[in-house]
């Protein structure tokens, strides 16, 4: 994890992982410790990292292709209310997200494959999340309001 | 972080079989879980319970391989029974829909009681 910048955004850290199998659990721990003072609540603590983790293992998979080279980066800030973590691989044109809306009693019938939850846990556990890309790169955003959760959720 | 590859061992109870996990439910699960799972059944329980006390991670591919599981117990008309779940995991298991399908229970004492 390299220094934080100064900046309006707040920067809380940018860190950047190798593309190798597991290493979304890398990437979730830091931004877990990176987020650290701003004291969220546990549960939403928790839901942020499944979400980081499952949107760095998507970008590790289908924008780096696993390959180790190709790095993964994560700026972590804090602007007004929000918490934003971007998440950016090397693919181009659009994030590769399973498209298909997962429907459990689908996929016990053999309709659906049993894949395809990440998208999906990624939406249940932020507040907003935005993709953007180019012909080099994918971002995806996660975003929590912060200030919706000073009730503890 | 190293990855903790899933490590599983079966033991039997009077109520089902249980499969006792240890470390993380990811990609590299598949096969430990699934060898745990044959082991499981060759008792021919009506119940396998899934211990995740010793996990501290499942992702979606995790998730992906749960539902495989899930899928086997229906097809055998077994029961699939959940416990020591964290509390994140099970909000997990509630939004994924997989807790209208997998008792859920929060440690092996009540998770064993309904089969008794």
């Amino acid at each position: 994890m390299t220094a934080p910048r100064s900046g309006a955004r707040r920067t809380l850290a940018e860190l950047s992982v190798p593309s190798e199998s597991g290493n979304e659990r890398r990437a979730m721990e830091e931004v877990a410790a990176a987020v650290g003072r701003l004291g969220l609540p546990g549960p939403t603590l928790e839901r942020l990292k499944t979400a980081v983790a499952e949107a760095t293992m998507n970008a590790m998979e289908h924008g780096n292709h696993y390959h180790a080279e190709l790095p993964v980066i994560i700026e972590v800030s804090a602007p007004d209310a929000e918490l934003s973590v971007k998440i950016t691989d090397e693919g181009s044109g659009p994030a590769a997200f399973d498209s298909e809306t997962p429907d459990l009693e689908a996929k016990l019938e053999g309709v659906q494959t049993p894949r395809g939850w990440g998208l999906f846990l990624i939406k249940s556990m932020v507040d907003e999340m935005n993709v953007t890309g180019d012909e080099h790169h994918h971002t995806v955003e996660l975003i929590l309001h912060l200030d919706e959760r000073e009730g503890g959720r | 972080m190293a990855v903790r590859h899933l490590e599983v061992e079966v033991h039997r109870e009077p109520g089902g079989a249980v499969l006792d996990l240890r470390g993380e439910i990811n990609g590299f699960a598949q096969e430990a879980l699934d060898a745990a799972y044959a082991e499981a059944e060759k008792a021919n329980p009506e119940t396998i319970l899934l211990n995740f006390e010793g996990v501290d991670y499942i992702n979606s591919t995790g998730i992906a391989l749960i539902v495989s599981l899930l899928a086997r117990a229906r097809a055998t008309k077994r029961r699939l029974v959940a416990y020591g779940l964290s509390d994140h995991y099970v909000e997990i298991f509630n939004i994924t829909r997989l807790a209208d399908f997998v008792s859920v229970f929060p440690d092996e004492e009540s998770a064993l009681e309904p089969a008794t």
